[in-house]
Formats: structure tokens, sequence, C-alpha cells
């Protein structure tokens, strides 16, 4: 069946987000607008474009998905996406606003600037990373797509990389800010509006006590993670996000670093109130969604409105969360496109705005091309992984290098190495093992736990074998990093 | 010449022979007095933020993973119902945000005050 509402919800969410686009091209003229939208945008602008760009196909249909196949379990996700946001409040935020750097790559020039082959490995991580990351979107798009509109699955990530193209080569970052702020909002909308109408239909239900106690069965029925997993998964999440390209690019455009942290904290309410919903709705997804397994669970929330209603309000209810789901793809694809074109076009392109433009579309042709050649995996268990990478890797480079002067350049280098390579290889062995459950498979599937430890444990070792390596220029450095701003009062 | 014997000679200090250094680039530290008491204000700045930082992830770490291993080995808590959800799924689903925001409020105070402190000494 084709939702003729659906395909509406898409392209006017499509639309409006290459008009904000354009709009915000009136005002991007230089390079630096380009990157970092000259550092004037405000706390709430910025956090609520945070929010915007953070809250990708994983929250907004991974995380009911995840509720559906595991249980309690999968309200863990949630929280360590938040939690680690508020990680990167502790020890990233506001130190990294003051290093004055645009990306990840930048930072580690700044910090070590002699080392050429450490700007190169952080650059390459990054961009692995943030392909990585854009994949699980593009089949999140395939996903809504085939299901809510019965359209061909590959029209989707085709959409999407359209769009992302179009919005950051013709506007960079400062239209990529409005962009985001907006859709926060618009996806919040879209699922506060079904879970409202959902909730309102079902509670009377309750009001017979044999029903009401019959939902406490049905939760209970579905198995539960190991305390391993769940303590991996928790370490991934909470580190993992400090790591992240996309979201530490939004930091540079804060004008002070004390401004980094009114942000974030803001941040921290934006997440908690929209993770609300999506925990309800996977809830609501177990009481009466049907006939959901392991390959179309991401869609609880594309399939509900029809489990509970008939005719056009179900199709309508469906179509206003294609639009957020678009809007979720869109704005994480953007970010990510923002950052990975950033790190190609300064490393290959000496950082051009014809560079830029170039490496915009280099960032989002490969992941949908991966995306037609792969099958997905549960959309917040790729994330997750992904998390777990960056945990492994970025993660240190830039806890140690922002708070241990004694770190060198070689023992950075050699930590992300190794981080690198114990978790990406437990990740494919894991994807090639039998699925069951004995600890040595837990231990690859879900490696955090020991690869974040071990890639800390390198850098710290290396470097103290290579004392003399520390940068000479470290004590003005630290002073950048953590001295408060002369005008901020 | 004897051998320094008896209590007297754990304490005599090690001898060190003083000379010229041997090439020629001495390395004379170019830091000013004031810059140098600068960077140990800058260094106090930094491991009171450290510090600070590191005392509030701990407790956030200990109570996630106290929640998660209390859920494993103390089943009786899903046995508890509010509204005919077990409990774990309030504490995890809704109560564990406005532990994480309160957790952000206090620490930008702490660190806000901290850069004050450092305003205020270092000039």
């Amino acid at each position: 069946m084709t939702n003729l509402f659906s395909v509406l919800a898409l392209v006017l969410v499509s639309l409006t987000t290459m008009l904000i686009a354009f709009y915000g091209l009136r005002l991007s003229r230089t390079t630096s607008d380009f990157y970092v939208a000259s550092r004037t945008v405000r706390p709430w602008w910025n956090a609520s474009a945070i929010g915007g760009e953070y809250l990708s196909a994983a929250s907004f249909l991974g995380v009911a998905g995840l509720i559906v196949l595991s249980g309690q379990s999968g309200l863990w996700f949630p929280i360590g996406y938040t939690a680690g946001y508020l990680m990167l409040l502790l020890f990233v935020a506001a130190p990294l606003r003051r290093s004055q750097a645009y990306t990840i790559p930048d930072f580690a020039q700044i910090r070590f600037e002699d080392s050429i082959m450490l700007r190169k490995i952080t650059t390459y991580l990054v961009v692995i990373i943030c392909w990585l990351y854009i994949v699980p979107q593009m089949h999140g798009a395939a996903l809504t797509l085939s299901i809510a509109t019965g359209l061909p699955g590959w029209i989707g990530p085709l959409i999407v990389a359209a769009v992302v193209c179009l919005t950051v080569v013709s506007g960079g970052m400062r239209s990529v800010t409005f962009v985001q702020a907006f859709q926060y909002w618009f996806k919040l909308a879209a699922l506060v509006i079904p879970t409202l109408f959902v909730l309102f239909q079902v509670l009377p239900e309750y009001s017979v006590p044999e029903r009401a106690a019959a939902v406490a069965g049905q939760l209970k029925s579905i198995s539960s993670m190991s305390l391993y997993e769940t303590i991996s998964i928790i370490l991934a999440l909470l580190f993992g996000t400090l790591g992240l390209p996309h979201v530490l690019v939004r930091f540079y455009t804060n004008p002070t670093g004390h401004a980094a942290r009114t942000t974030t904290a803001i941040v921290l309410c934006l997440l908690s109130v929209f993770y609300l919903l999506p925990t309800t709705l996977g809830v609501l997804g177990i009481l009466y969604t049907k006939d959901l397994s392991a390959s179309n669970a991401d869609a609880t929330i594309l399939l509900l409105p029809h489990s509970v209603f008939d005719g056009v309000l179900a199709d309508l209810l469906t179509a206003v969360v294609v639009g957020g789901a678009f809007a979720a793809f869109l704005s994480t694809t953007s970010g990510l496109a923002v950052s990975l074109a950033g790190a190609l076009s300064q490393e290959f392109f000496n950082g051009t705005v014809r560079g830029f433009r170039i490496s915009t579309v280099l960032a989002t042709a490969i992941p949908v091309v991966v995306a037609l050649l792969t099958s997905s995996l549960a959309l917040a268990g790729a994330i997750g992984n992904v998390f777990a990478f960056t945990a492994s890797t970025i993660c240190p480079l830039l806890l140690l290098g922002i708070w241990w002067r004694s770190l060198t350049a070689r023992g950075a280098i050699a930590g992300m190495l190794a981080g690198a390579a114990s978790c990406g290889l437990a990740l494919l062995g894991s994807s090639m093992m039998p699925n069951n459950d004995s600890f040595w498979v837990l231990m690859l599937r879900q490696p955090a736990a020991w690869s974040v430890p071990l890639a800390f444990v390198v850098m710290i070792l290396v470097s103290k074998k290579s004392p003399r390596k520390i940068p000479t220029n470290v004590d003005l450095v630290m002073a950048l990093l953590h001295v408060p701003e002369r005008s901020y009062k | 010449m004897s051998e320094p014997l008896g209590r007297f000679a754990q304490q005599r200090p090690q001898r060190v022979r003083v000379q010229a250094p041997q090439d020629a680039s001495l390395d004379i530290p170019a830091t000013r007095p004031e810059q140098s008491a600068e960077n140990f204000y800058v260094r106090q700045l930094i491991s009171s933020q450290l510090r600070l930082a590191v005392a509030v992830a701990a407790g956030l770490l200990i109570m996630l993973v106290g929640i998660s291993a209390i859920l494993v080995f103390w089943p009786v808590v899903s046995q508890i119902m509010l509204f005919n959800i077990p409990l774990p799924w309030w504490i995890l689903g809704v109560g564990i945000y406005p532990l994480i925001i309160i957790a952000g409020l206090l620490y930008n105070r702490a660190a806000t005050r901290n850069e004050r402190r450092y305003r205020s000494i270092s000039r």
C-alpha cells in the first residue's frame, strides 16, 4: 500500500530543510562561516541544534525497537546516550571550545604541533567513524521508506544523500545550525503527537484491573541482557559520546568555554525530555504491535499507529512519524557530512570552500553505496558499535590530551591504534561468529569494557616511555585549554 | 683517604661534580618569575577542575553500574509494581534522567566557581 500522506510528509520535510538552508546561505560568506558559523550561535540555538544533530535513526526508531527486542535492557541505550553528554560536559565541552580547533584532527595538531603522523591517523579515524555512523542512517531511511510508503527501499538513502549534499554545499555550518535547531523541535513533535493519540486511545482499557495486571507479565516476558553486556554498553555509550566528530564540531560554534557548558547543560534537558517518548512508544509497541521480529523491530514506531487506529487517522499519524524519522536521518547525516567534509578537505584540499564542497559529495556518496550493498542490523545496536569504536580511539586522545600534560604524540598514536585494532577486530570477528551467548562471544560482541581501558593503558605506558617527546609548548597549550576567557566575568 | 663509616656516612650527601655544559647551547629558561607563578596557578586550576570532573563521573559510573548489578543480583525489585509497571522500568525509563541533569547543573556551578577563584588570584 502506498501511503500518500507519508510521501507528502517526506517531501515536506526535505523541502523545508532545503529552504532553511538557502535562507542561511545569504549569511555565510567566508571559509570560517562555512565551518563553524563564525562562532556566534547562542546557547539555546546551539543546544537545539546539538539535540537535532545527535538524535539519529538510532534514537528515533532504534530505541523503541530495542525495547521491543530486549525489554528492560533496551532502556540502557537512551540512558547511555544522555549520560554520554554529561561526560562530554565534564571533560571536554569548555576546554575543546577554548582550543580554537575546527575538527578533532585540528585539536591533535594544536596539542602536538610537530606530529603530522598523529594528525593523519586522527583524520583517518574520524573519516571511518563518520562513515560507520552514516551507514545506519541510510539503512533507517531504506527501512522507513519501504515500510511506510511501499516504495522500493533504495530510494530512501538517495533522497537523504541528495538533500544533505544540497544543504551542506549551499550553506555550510551556518545553515546546518538553523536546520538542525529546527529539526530537534520537529522530531520532538513528531513523537509527541502519536504518543498522545495512542495513549488517549488505549488508557481507558486499563481501568479493568485484570487488563492492567497483565501488562507487567508482558513486559517481563522479554529476556534481558547479561550484566557484562549491560556494563560494556554503558561504558561504550558514556565514553563514545566524547569522541563523536559531528558532536564535537558543534562546540566550536559557542562563543566562549562558559557558553559551551551552558549549551551542554541545556542539551541534557532536551535529550532527557526526548527519550521519554521512544521509551513510552517502545512499551506501547510491546503491548500492541504484533508480529515484530529482529528484522523489523526498528519499524515499531512506524507500525504502531496502524495497530491501534484504522483508516485515515492511522495514515496521518504514520506520516507524522515518517516526517520525524526523515528529519532524524537528514540532521544526523548532514552533521556527519559537515565534519567528514571538514576533515577530508583540510587533509586533501587545503581547506578551501571548493574542496569542502567536493568532500561533501564524497562524504555522502560512499555511505549510500555501502548501505545499498549491506543489510541492516538493529539500528541502535549498530550505532552502539560505533560508540564502542570512538570510545576506544578518539576518546582517550581527547581525555588525556586535555587533562594530562605528559601525553606524547607517540603514546597517542600507539593508544589509538591499539584501541582501533582491538575494537575493530572484535566487532568484525563477532559478526562472523555463530550467534550464541557464551562469554567469549559476548566479549567480542561488546568489546568496550576491555578495549577502552586497553587504549588508555597503552597511551599512558607509551607516553611514559617517551618522556622527552612531551611538546615544549605544553604549558601554553594547557593554559589555552583551561584558562577562562577574558571577556567572561 | 679512609672509608667513611658510622651513622654520619648515611647522612652525608652524594658528591656531585659541577662542570660547564659540554655543548654551547646553554638552555637558560626564558620564563620570568611572574610567568612561572602564572603556570602554577594554571596547574592548580587544571587539577581542581579535573578532581571535580572525576568525582562527578565516578559518581555517575558507580550509580549506573550499581543499578545494573542490583537488577541482576536482586531481582525482587522487579516484583514491586507502580501503576502496574515493574519498578525497574520506572527507574531506567524515567528516574535516572533528572539525576543526570542535576549532576550537570551542579558541575557547571562548581566549575564556574573554580574559574572565578582562578581569576581572582591570577593577575
